[in-house]
């Protein structure tokens, strides 16, 4: 009997249901913070005035860039060269470098007053002409951050194999025009919050909703002059983050710093959708240019190379790790060998990027499988037959940059979503609505979710840095009542850790997951935590569930220790299970046991009657996951990355209405394999959110400015997340390679590869190649279609030699 | 988010509610269901000084049908009047009600807040001009009706004079061979529609008596296409008739670049939206049950 691979209910719902979350908003506070944020793209500020503010009845004090000078360092860069001289700082200083900016803070007794407050604040700008486009602000002709002289935050060249040979060989070459994936978001239902003590021992105390609050303590302390030990963090329930609250530290800071200046009083930051849509962080928005690609005769891709340019926004918040990360995925699933990658990121007065959902690697995915459309419809090759011919089919693969794809099995899930689609249907539906001028097409997504990364891929970014490997802690105890507790250092955000944790206890202990307390959450007080807790990354099923199964054996090895010497058996001889009163460890074939009560009272509080062998003995253990990585070679950009490759692929069927430009989803099918599945319910929902947020992304959110460098969406009037209404029926489906890398084969599926992106492009190519189509950018909505259909742009977008 | 400090007032009776916003002048707003107005509010794109809740007059949200007339109080909401026999008789009624944002907002929603809130993007006064209706309105001059057709003048500007409110607005029953539609695209529930299409057609046969067509989110305020009407209006509805009354709608639209669309795709879906509309409406004059409303991405 095996709880793990069931689809067990989720243990955290009746809570989160019943309003018995602890999500920070819900906390009181004494005092309310209210943001001022810059209305300009770029401006100096030649001078602020709070005096009004400061003398309405209520404020305890006001924060300009003045306090954050005084009182704060730069956030740690991660960058090496001169984008290590960027001061992020939690206000701007002199000048102002995206729209949203905080300027100024105000803490009041409540919101409205702090918001009132704030609109008292007078600041002087200085309009400066903004830098809006990557390409652009690569000519340094205008500078986001005047003393570093340039917008370059990094630029490195991926080349692997032999790229000019494989194109002299090449039976085609396909060249590709600029290429662009879009910028836009996650829109987690919760936005960022925290509430922050600066408390009279010169601690301070956050409730927050960081994602990532190993990393966020490491960022804040040094920030906040403190050493780290007095940075204290709690995150418990969080309402989404898909990576977008890994980095709202500089927020937590913010609401430090007034804590410190209202005399400790406890400071609540709570972000408004407005906020969050114009300034909490975007997604990597990225250009190719000089697309080549050599094919054999066969359309087997043999190289390509390419040229790609990120834009990063106005601070490299997380980044330039952006830079290295999507090269996990560097080939997709496609075994060629010859790649050559000039890649840059530039610095521009928009919001700054931060990890959002498939993070920097589904732009990677997103460009091969335009490259393999693009391809295929040009050379007149199926897109199916196409991927069939170039798929990576023998695993463990290790790709040309040394990563190693640990299993899969690509042409299965292509067999598998076209049986669930009814592939042949849609064939002969879309060819005969062709003859009759309709516009129907069917596309492939295949894609790749990176889990548990290795950090040590930073130090390809900059070798200075001192991280490397990936872990994360359990600790597992018996309580004094015999009741199993188990905590962590990850921070759910809808995940179910709680009821995956309690399966993998209960197999382990035999017992049923009801008798297992699982305390999620991270806390530096209250937990167990290592430098890379949290919960981003595709990592918890197997870092989270290997911390805790480590954890497992070593508790089971201590109550052994424990039963044997008191039932005076063998170890060999006891099992685990469920007894009469509940949980025990028995002798087999006998009534000989020990209730959990009974082993934790011994060590507890009846000790005198244990031998000295039994010294080491506490029932409480702490058990740290490490995944066997090695520091890449930095020279060669050569290493493995990420240990599992979870793979989806998904297959659309449209028909774009020429009258509307919608392409409407007639058919759509999402395979997944991540291995072995904890929790079928989860993963199955795993994988409807993410292709619901695919298909959003695609078609409906994106985050455009305008040459000023406003924001024209930064309302749910402008930037409409996908709703109930716009999710077409998904047909799912799921096939289980097991990872050789984790203990139980599972492999992380959180973030689902961005499918629906490649997939909607795929399909809607697919609908309009025959009107000269070729899709180049990933976002495909009725109005963008309608500005295809005007200028069809094959003519300039690709040729073929 | 916070709206900047305001006085609350709540009127008991519509003499109350106009004396009220009489004397607190042009920092007043009256406030209905305030799906609009509070929104505004809340990210300070307007700072009354006083807000005036309409919401407790009684009477003001009757709907009834009387001697051939429809009268629709102002402070019916959109889902009640969904779910009245009057959208279960006219169906054009029905298409509008339902199509409006989501439960939320139908549900707290009112036909007099989102005509008064001279919004282009809302639909009732796009509805409204389909049906030719009339805008009752009381202020402290007294009683007056006007034709919806202009009541919206500007971009957020009304007919209203201070300290006026609307009551109500009242249309014809359609009489036996006229039958309607509103169409609209939109992105999502919650958003406006990108553009929005009312027709009411009176049919003889495959003849047009008579057409009715207004367009939504077409330009800065609600449009009365009356040239698209009067490619109809006399003729035998056919291919060349319909592209030619959709080509005037066109014509008539001033369609704004926004997240919506461009202007050249605003105008291509209102004339796909016309075509669309007369289709419809074509075919409830024959007697078919058709149901429509907003289309979705």
């Amino acid at each position: 009997m095996s709880w793990v691979g069931k689809s067990l209910r989720r243990k955290e719902d009746d809570r989160l249901i019943r309003g018995k979350g602890l999500f920070t908003d819900d906390e009181p506070a004494d005092l309310h913070l209210y943001i001022l944020r810059s209305p300009y793209a770029h401006a100096r500020i030649r001078g602020i005035d709070t005096s009004a503010a400061e003398a309405l009845p209520g404020v305890a004090c006001v924060l300009t860039g003045q306090d954050v000078l005084e009182h704060c360092d730069p956030f740690m860069e991660l960058a090496p060269g001169e984008a290590a001289e960027i001061k992020d700082y939690p206000l701007a200083r002199d000048k102002v470098v995206y729209q949203g900016e905080p300027v100024a803070a105000v803490a009041a007794e409540t919101a409205a007053l702090a918001m009132d407050a704030g609109q008292l604040i007078d600041v002087d700008y200085e309009m400066l002409e903004p830098v809006l486009d990557a390409a652009e602000a690569l000519k340094d002709e205008v500078l986001v951050h005047d003393n570093i002289g340039t917008n370059r935050t990094w630029q490195g060249v991926f080349e692997y194999g032999d790229v000019d040979q494989a194109f002299a060989e090449a039976a085609h070459v396909v060249r590709i025009g600029p290429m662009h994936f879009h910028r836009y978001s996650s829109t987690p239902l919760e936005n960022n919050a925290c509430i922050a003590e600066w408390t009279r021992q010169g601690t301070v105390e956050f409730l927050c909703n960081n994602s990532f609050p190993g990393f966020a303590q490491q960022l804040l302390a040094p920030g906040l002059r403190l050493p780290v030990e007095k940075v204290h963090i709690r995150a418990y329930d969080v309402g989404g983050s898909f990576g977008n609250k890994i980095w709202n530290y500089v927020y937590m800071a913010l609401a430090a710093l007034a804590s410190k200046k209202a005399g400790g009083l406890r400071v609540k930051w709570s972000e408004t959708r407005s906020e969050h849509l114009l300034a909490s962080g975007h997604g990597n928005e990225r250009s190719y240019y000089d697309t080549e690609v050599a094919l054999d005769k066969d359309g087997v891709i043999t190289a390509i190379k390419s040229r790609h340019i990120d834009d990063c926004g106005a601070y490299t918040r997380y980044e330039p790790l952006g830079c290295v990360i999507w090269s996990q995925v560097l080939p997709a699933t496609y075994k060629l060998r010859n790649i050559r990658i000039d890649f840059s990121q530039a610095l521009t007065n928009k919001c700054p990027v931060v990890p959002n959902r498939g993070y920097s690697r589904m732009q990677q995915l997103w460009f091969m499988e335009r490259v393999v459309d693009i391809c295929a419809h040009e050379l007149g090759i199926p897109a199916d037959e196409m991927r069939l011919r170039n798929y990576i089919r023998d695993f463990p693969y290790e790709t040309p940059n040394g990563c190693v794809y640990d299993s899969g099995d690509y042409p299965a899930m292509l067999a598998k979503a076209k049986e669930l689609i009814d592939w042949d249907k849609w064939v002969a539906y879309r060819d005969q609505a062709r003859a009759e001028g309709r516009y129907v097409g069917i596309g492939i997504g295949t894609t790749l979710d990176s889990g548990t990364n290795n950090f040590g891929q930073a130090q390809i970014m900059n070798p200075q840095l001192p991280f490397s490997g990936n872990s994360e802690a359990c600790i597992i105890r018996l309580d004094f009542d015999g009741n199993v507790v188990v905590t962590l250092g990850t921070g759910p955000s809808g995940q179910g850790h709680e009821t995956a944790a309690s399966q993998v206890v209960a197999d382990e202990l035999n017992i049923d997951p009801a008798m297992v307390q699982v305390r999620t959450g991270f806390d530096t007080a209250w937990n167990t935590y290592v430098g890379h807790s949290g919960t981003y990354a595709s990592q918890f099923a197997v870092t989270g569930l290997s911390a805790v199964h480590g954890a497992c054996q070593k508790l089971k090895a201590e109550m052994r220790k424990l039963a044997a010497f008191v039932l005076e058996a063998a170890e060999e001889d006891l099992e685990f299970g469920v007894g009469e009163q509940g949980p025990e460890v028995r002798v087999k074939g006998t009534d000989q046991f020990m209730n959990y009560w009974a082993l934790a009272n011994l060590v507890n509080n009846n000790n005198a009657v244990l031998d000295e062998s039994l010294a080491d003995v506490t029932l409480n253990v702490r058990h740290v996951y490490r995944p066997p990585f090695k520091v890449p070679d930095v020279e060669r950009k050569f290493g493995n990355l990420t240990l599992t490759y979870a793979s989806q692929l998904h297959i659309a069927v449209v028909e774009i209405d020429p009258d509307t430009c919608h392409a409407k989803i007639l058919a759509y099918a999402a395979v997944d394999d991540c291995g072995t599945v904890i929790n079928p319910q989860i993963a199955h929902g795993q994988v409807h959110g993410a292709t619901a947020h695919g298909i959003g992304a695609a078609i409906m959110e994106s985050f455009d400015y305008d040459e000023g460098g406003n924001l024209l969406t930064s309302t749910f009037s402008d930037y409409c997340p996908i709703t109930s209404m716009n999710i077409p029926d998904v047909v799912y489906g799921n096939i289980q390679n097991p990872s050789p890398f984790s203990y139980s084969g599972a492999k992380g599926m959180g973030e689902g590869g961005g499918a629906p992106l490649h997939t909607m492009s795929a399909a809607v190519q697919d609908a309009l190649h025959g009107a000269g189509i070729i899709i180049t950018d990933s976002f495909v909505s009725p109005p963008a279609l309608h500005r295809m259909l005007q200028a069809p742009n094959r003519e300039q977008a690709v040729s073929v030699d | 988010m916070y709206p900047a400090p305001f006085r609350y007032h709540r009127a008991e009776s519509v003499a109350e509610a106009i004396g009220m916003l009489s004397e607190l002048g042009e920092g007043a707003r009256a406030l209905a269901g305030g799906q609009s107005l509070l929104v505004l509010l809340k990210i300070r794109f307007d700072e009354p000084t006083d807000l005036v809740d309409l919401a407790r007059i009684p009477g003001l949200d009757a709907i009834e049908q009387r001697d051939g007339e429809v009268r629709i109080g102002a402070l019916a909401t959109h889902a009640r009047i969904a779910r009245s026999e009057i959208a279960a008789a006219i169906p054009i009624v029905r298409d509008c009600a339902n199509g409006i944002a989501d439960n939320q907002v139908r549900s707290r929603g009112t036909i007099g807040g989102n005509l008064c809130s001279g919004d282009p993007s809302c639909d009732w006064p796009a509805l409204l001009t389909t049906l030719d209706a009339q805008v009752h309105c009381e202020g402290p001059a007294g009683k007056r009706s006007l034709p919806v057709d202009g009541f919206v003048e500007d971009l957020y500007a009304t007919a209203l004079q201070e300290g006026e409110i609307v009551t109500g607005v009242s249309f014809a029953l359609p009489g036996p061979g006229s039958a309607g539609a509103y169409v609209g695209f939109k992105r999502c529930a919650p958003a406006y529609p990108t553009t929005s299409v009312g027709v009411q057609l009176t049919l003889s046969g495959a003849d047009c008596v008579d057409a009715r067509i207004a367009l939504g989110s077409s330009g800065l305020t609600p449009i009365h296409a009356t040239a698209a009407e009067a490619e109809l209006r006399g003729q035998t509805l056919g291919e060349a008739v319909i592209r030619r009354a959709a080509e005037a709608a066109v014509a008539a639209s001033d369609p704004i670049d926004d997240q919506r669309g461009s202007p050249a795709f605003k105008r291509r879906l209102i004339d796909t939206l016309v075509r669309r509309g007369i289709d419809v409406a074509r075919r409830r004059c024959a007697g078919e049950q058709v149901e429509v409303s907003h289309e979705y991405y």
